[in-house]
Parts: structure tokens; sequence; C-alpha cells
């Protein structure tokens, strides 16, 4: 059992009004070389759109964050700011850390409000571009290609735009109005969209080369969860994290019927378990856990997440592996486990997990859900058939995101593994920004 | 518990129980707020200016006053197009006697401005003192009043404040005030005129004549009022640096020999030190009042007397004008040292605006190392300390005292 890294986080970001803005802008340093700005995956500049904010040019500041991220809304509402530009505040050595997430929601509210115009589409190229996947990367890939001047068009399985963003975080971490602001703007660029349109035909990446589309960036996501092995894991009420997610948005009843009124165990200890939790909590459960192997401070969920699913009186059960989930007439009515050590310290694997003798612990609970991570679905392993993978996972150049396949890109959770939105977002900046010397260029991007 | 000094001082020979009093404005416009100020603390008033209301009409533009904000900082100056009262004048000195009869121990000065004949001073002069008033203040210096010829336009002439402070000196027994404006490039003629016609003390500054801002929509300047707007009163803490010079003008003059009362931009105990150390003898107040009420004196009146048992001062007289000595013109400044910017590592968080400000309006002296930690370059420092002052860690940013580089 892994609770690997995470594709979300959630909770408690909120929009500042334009006084509050502007009070929190006066607190920033205003610092040279700003540490905020040198570690954003996304490459998002918090320092300039604070400046901007502070010296009271708003709509320069929503430019700077949408000019940027495309999802620059979305981001403020669900990025990691703990562990990147906030976690570097200078001001924190002072007081507290700037509020970056609020500051950047607010310039993108006004931007909106005001009908500042963050991207443009460029003067129209030949060459055809394809993207397959509408999540965070391939959104900001296309949006940037667009900006580019490229004709791009998105091919996406499901029947809305946003991947995780749409389907993996819950709703009150990011309403989807915010979600669809961002999106009306990619749309504004003139990106074609396909939905529903699962490319699943064997080495489809080369099937869109062949239909006269000059480069393809491929980031389909990961959507097969990764199951455990245990004795009852095929019980009535055993569930998956982006199942049980994305019928929180889709089918609201049917993810009550799985928690409503029981205990649950959630299995996994990141963001993801987090926010399962939480949307258990909202649909009525009973009793949560959240059991995971790693101790309290290995814990990869951020600790606003921690302290909200504490707070919703979840139990966090560290270093605890389940060993069985025990059945009654086919449905879950128990879950045993035991508590763990690391065999070798800071090594954290399941195969370095050993039990604690003594410390069996059984549980009473109705569903259990997995959040131990997850995988290409089959499909994506079709579209890149011939290209260089590693394990499940799709190789890409760190810096052009380009694979083993002349003109076929990818990036998101597909090559780097399960991650945030914003490092998504990077990956689509870099594959647009390679895509557009390969083809402007005239050059082949080393892979 | 430490016995705290008396704040008493003596003023023209009037007591005050502490130097803290209203100034003449809306704070000090009833009975019952200034007795409201009273029982909080305040050492005296200097009641809402009165005219005589037979004679003009008096009105407020509406709205009358507009703040100057600097980000979440409120109200860092405040323009008003406030008007002398406009209550009835007999209302007006009704009060005035049941502010002394219930609170003899209280300095009570009654503010007056004639609006359209110099014998309306006399007048006005003769009701205060009827009324109980220990003192009387003239308002040369309204810089916006509605009625032509008055406030300041009186104010800026030396033949005038000369002529009106000898009507009002020779209509009362009480002490006489000239209220100054800072709308002049030099306040000495016009205090020294006011000495001339006999007054017993001067008080400054009235509010500076300035526009607080523009609706940039609009393209009408602030207050708005009815589509227009004049440039009036600004006061308020942007103000207390034109006060104290001022203040420190008139202290050191060698002819002007009047006590001072002293006012424009105080808040806090310490912009009272100030005031007093450059000359002043009592304090007025009111724009610290109407951004946060009368409650603001507790803190005056606890700080200033523990900044006596500090310095081991027994009376407020110990320090009046200790500062005026240290006044000197620009051309008598020493040129022999100069500061040199030390940092303290420990201290510092890293932010490089030391390093901007050097680098963008100083002497490019100060260059980041790889902790981000400014390292200055002592040859080229200059010690104009702007990197100090924008320090936002208290202390991480000292200075030496060097030799001047330039020195011989």
């Amino acid at each position: 059992m892994s609770a690997s890294q995470e594709t979300q986080t959630g909770g408690g970001h909120v929009a500042l009004s334009l006084q509050r803005a502007v009070d929190e802008a006066q607190r920033c340093l205003l610092c040279h070389d700003a540490p905020c700005s040198q570690g954003c995956p996304g490459g998002t500049d918090p320092a300039k759109f604070i400046r901007q904010i502070r010296f009271y040019n708003f709509k320069g500041a929503a430019r700077t964050v949408l000019g940027n991220n495309p999802l620059g809304g979305a981001c403020a509402y669900v990025c990691p700011t703990d562990e990147t530009c906030v976690r570097a505040c200078v001001r924190s050595g002072i007081d507290r850390p700037i509020d970056i997430d609020g500051l950047q929601a607010f310039a993108v509210e006004y931007g909106r409000e005001h009908g500042v115009k963050a991207m443009e589409a460029g003067a129209r190229r030949p060459h055809k571009v394809a993207v397959v996947g509408a999540g965070p990367a391939g959104l900001t890939a296309a949006a940037r290609l667009a900006m580019y001047g490229y004709p791009v068009t998105v091919f996406e399985a499901r029947k809305e735009l946003g991947g995780m963003l749409r389907y993996g975080v819950p709703e009150s971490s990011l309403d989807s109005a915010k979600l669809d602001a961002d999106l009306a703007e990619i749309k504004a660029l003139g990106v074609e969209f396909k939905t529903e349109h699962l490319i699943e035909s064997e080495d489809g990446a080369a099937k869109l080369l062949a239909d006269g589309f000059k480069a393809i960036f491929v980031a389909p996501g990961l959507w097969k969860p990764a199951t455990l092995k245990l004795d009852g894991i095929e019980l009535d009420g055993v569930g998956d994290a982006l199942s049980f997610l994305e019928e929180c948005r889709t089918d609201t009843a049917k993810a009550r019927a799985l928690v409503k009124d029981k205990n649950v165990a959630v299995i996994g200890g990141g963001s993801v378990a987090m926010d399962v939790a939480r949307c258990a909590r909202e649909l009525g459960a009973g009793r949560i856990y959240a059991i995971a192997l790693e101790s309290m401070t290995e814990l990869p969920a951020q600790a606003d997440e921690l302290g909200d699913a504490l707070k919703d009186g979840v139990v966090i059960k560290p270093q605890c592996q389940v060993t069985r989930i025990i059945g009654e007439g086919g449905k879950v009515a128990f879950l045993e486990g035991h508590e763990t050590e690391w065999i070798e310290p800071g090594k954290l694997v399941p195969q370095n997990a050993r039990p604690i003798e003594g410390t069996h612990f059984k549980l009473k609970v109705g569903a259990v859900i997995q959040a131990i991570g997850q995988r290409p679905t089959d499909a994506v392993g079709k579209v890149l058939t011939s290209a260089k993978k590693q394990g499940a996972l799709v190789e890409a150049n760190a810096e052009t995101q380009a694979t083993s396949v002349a003109g076929v890109f990818a990036g998101g959770d597909l090559v780097r593994g399960a991650g945030t939105v914003v490092a998504a977002v990077g990956d689509g900046k870099r594959a647009a920004d390679a895509i557009h010397r390969h083809l402007a260029g005239g050059k082949e991007v080393a892979s | 518990m430490t016995t705290m000094p008396s704040l008493k001082v003596s003023f023209c020979g009037v007591d005050f129980p502490n130097p803290f009093c209203l100034s003449s404005s809306p704070v000090g416009n009833t009975y019952d707020m200034c007795a409201r100020a009273f029982d909080i603390g305040w050492g005296g008033v200097v009641y809402k200016t009165i005219g005589l209301d037979y004679e003009v009409k008096i009105t407020h533009p509406s709205p009358r006053l507009n703040p100057l904000n600097r980000g979440k900082e409120k109200v860092v100056g405040l323009q008003n197009v406030e008007q002398i009262s406009d209550r009835p004048t007999k209302d007006n000195f009704a009060d005035l006697a049941r502010l002394k009869k219930n609170y003899p121990d209280r300095a009570l000065v009654s503010s007056i401005m004639g609006l359209t004949h110099a014998n309306d001073w006399a007048e006005l002069a003769k009701m205060s003192e009827d009324a109980g008033a220990d003192m009387i203040e003239c308002n040369f210096s309204c810089p916006q009043m509605t009625v032509e010829g008055t406030g300041h336009k009186a104010g800026q002439d030396t033949a005038v404040v000369q002529r009106l402070t000898e009507i009002t000196k020779e209509a009362c027994s009480i002490p006489v005030m000239a209220k100054m404006t800072p709308n002049v490039a030099d306040m000495i003629p016009l205090a020294m005129a006011a000495q001339l016609g006999g007054a017993d003390a001067v008080s400054a500054i009235n509010t500076v004549k300035a526009t607080s801002g523009v609706d940039i929509d609009l393209a009408i300047p602030l207050p708005n009022v009815g589509g227009k707007s004049s440039s009036s009163g600004y006061s308020g803490t942007a103000v207390k640096p034109i006060g104290l010079r001022f203040i420190a003008d008139m202290a050191r003059d060698k002819d002007l020999n009047l006590p001072i009362s002293g006012m424009g931009g105080i808040y806090t105990w310490i912009d009272c030190v100030e005031y007093l150390l450059l000359g002043a003898t009592t304090l007025q107040v009111t724009t610290a009042i109407l951004q946060h009420g009368y409650l603001i004196v507790e803190d005056m009146i606890e700080g200033m007397q523990d900044y006596m048992l500090d310095h081991g001062y027994t009376s407020v007289h110990d320090f009046i004008g200790k500062a005026v000595e240290n006044v000197v013109e620009p051309s008598e400044l020493s040129h022999a040292t100069q500061a040199i910017s030390v940092v303290d590592f420990d201290k510092c968080v890293g932010c490089g605006q030391c390093y901007l400000t050097c680098r963008d309006g100083a002497a490019e002296a100060i260059s980041m190392n790889a902790d981000r930690r400014p390292v200055v370059d002592e040859e080229l420092c200059f010690g104009c300390l702007m990197c100090k002052h924008i320090c936002p860690v208290d202390g991480a940013i000292t200075y030496k005292t060097v030799p001047h580089h330039l020195a011989g």
C-alpha cells in the first residue's frame, strides 16, 4: 500500500476583496529577486502581480496571471502554495507569509469583471496540432499553441473539459463556475474541442500525425485507480478515490449511497485521501478513518488539508496497514489491520514497512475507499504504443516534453506520475513552446 | 504603584491640568461633546469658532471632508471645507457658560471670528468673557471661509492681524491668542503683528490649504461638492512636519516672545512631546479625534507621564522648548562626519529592498550576497540611510558615524 503523490489539493483558498487585496499587497516586501517567483512549476510570477495590485494596476495583475497560465483562476484555488510560492515568502521571517493565492484569485476575478483579455489568438499558422486530453496540461498547451497561431484540436474522452479539475477536485475546493471561466477564455482563442472522443486505436498518436496533424501533445492523465490485493477487496462497499470523487460531481446519489450513515475507511494519507474524507463527511458518513503507512509528519497531504480533515473529525491512523476486509452477506462489514514501522527509516514504500506485533486492530466499517494512486488506462497505453516508457509512464524530455516519437510530445501525470495541477500547467507550456520551435523553427526537437 | 508626575501647565496665566486640548473644530461643537471630552481627561477645550449669527447665516458645503488614504492606512491626511459654527451664537455662549460652571478646573478657550465688521471681534470677545471663558483664540486662519475676506485672508495680512488683535484685546480682560495660518512663506511677521497688537499667545498651525485628490472618472477634485471643489484645509499626520516647522520657527525667533499652543497631526504622546520640545506649551487635537474619538487622550496622558519618569522630569515645563536650541539653518549643519549603514545579518530577512533603493536612488553601494543579505560598500555609502528607513525589520539596519568621506 502506498499513498503516492496526489493529483489535487483542496481546501480553503478564498479570493480577497479589492480592499483586502490592496491591504495584503501592502504587506508584501516587494523583494528584490523575489523568492516567491522562483519556484512556481507553472512559471507564475507572484512578485509581479502582487506589485501590480499594490500599485493599483489590477488589470495588469490579471494579465500577469492569466497571460502566463490559462488556468490561473483554477490554480488560485487548488495550488499547493504552502509548498511553493507561499513557502518561499520572505515575509515569513517577520510574521506570516503573504496570501498569494488569495491575491491571485482576486486578480483573476477583477480581470474577468473588467473585461481583461489576457490571451489573444496569434496570426493563423498552417500547421494543425492535436492535443490528447483536456486536463490541465492539455488545456494549457492548447491555449498557448492557439496564442502562437496554430489551429488546435483537443480530443477529450469525457463529456466535460477540465480533467482532474472537473472530475477529481471536490466542488468545495473549486466550484465549476471558476473552471468554466478559465475554459471560456481558452475556447475564445478558437481551440476546437472534440469531447467524448477517445483516442484508442493502436498507436493513435501516429495515426493523428498521418491524419495531417503536424505535432501531437499527449496528456490524458492517469485514470485507472491502483488497487490493493487483499482478502475482501471484491466486496460490495469497496471503492476507489477516483470513481468516488467523480461520482461526487456527476452522480451524487451514488456517492452518497456508498458512504451515508456508514463508517468509512479511506486508505491513503495524501491530498486525494483527504478530499475523499471531506466529501464523505459532506455526504453524511459516520466515523471516517484515514489509514496510511506514513507517520503523521510523513503524510503526503498538505498541512492545511490535514488540519481540515482533523477539524472534520477524521480519525487519522498513521503507520498502519490494512490486512483484510471482512464481509457480511457480500457487503463490507469490518476491516482488519496492524501498526507498522519502517525497516529502513525514511524509505516510504510498502515493501519497507513491517508489522508491529500485538497491534492488530479491527474496525467496523461499511465502506472502504482506496486512495493509493493511479495508473494510465489501457486506452492511454495505446496512444503511444511505440514511445519509450518507464514502467507505465511515458518518457519525455524535461525541457521540451518530446517523446521518443518525432512530433509527439507528452506531459502531465502520464509523464510525471500523479502530480499537481500547476506542474501539469508547466508541462503544457513547455510542450507548446517546444512544438512551436519544432514547427516554426523547422528544427527537430531532441528527445 | 509609581506616582505619576503632574502634567499641569501654565499658559498665559491660565492653569491647564494637562496640555491636551480639543482644537476649534467639529470635535468641540456642543456642550455634550466637550463635557464628554473633559470627563475622559482632556485638559482644555478650544471651542468651535463662534461668529455673530445675526450678520451671516453659516452653512457647510457637503460633503465637507475628503481623506488621503495610503493603502490600508486610512486618513493619513484629511481635507475639509468645514465652516465656523453653524449653531446660534447665544446657544454656543450658553454652552460655554455651562461648561465653565460644570468643569471649573479645565481650561476653556473661546474661538471667535468676526465676519463683517471689525467691531464683531470686540463683541464676541465680550460675550466670551461674560460666558466665563478663560481665554480667547482669534481665528485668523481658516482657509475655506465662504465669507470673502475672513479666515486666512485676514490672517495673511499683518496690518489686519495687528488691528483685529488690538480690537479684541481692548474689549476684554482675559488672555487673547492669535491662531496663525501656515499658508504663508513665513509666519514670523504675522505672529509679530499679533504680538504688536497685544496678543498673549499664538497658536499654530491651522489647516494647510490643499487639494487631497481628484475623482479621475468624473474629472472633479475632491471633495466633490455639487460637481465642484476647492482647495481647503488639510490636516492630520501628513501636516505634522509642517506644524513642527512653524512652531520651531516661532520658538526660535528672538523678537517673538509669545507662548505657543501647538497643533497639526497630533495622534500620540510622542507627537505631543515633539511639539513641546520644539516650544509649544499647550497642544490641540482634532483629526485624531475625528478618526478615533476622545479616548486617545488616555494614552497621551499615560505615555507622557512615563516619558517624564524615564527622563526625570517633574513638570512639563522642564522640557518645553528643550529642542529649540538644536534647530539651526541648513547652512549651519556640520559636514565633519557622515553615517555608514550597518546591516545585522541575523535580523535581516533578505527582502533586498535596501539593495533596490540604494541601486536606484542612492549610492549604488549595496550588493546582495549569495544568502540574499545586503553587503554595504563603505567607500561608496554616503549615509543617506534610506535603506534603514525602508527596512521592514526594526533594527536590522543601523549606522555608524565616521569622518565625512569628503572632509579635508
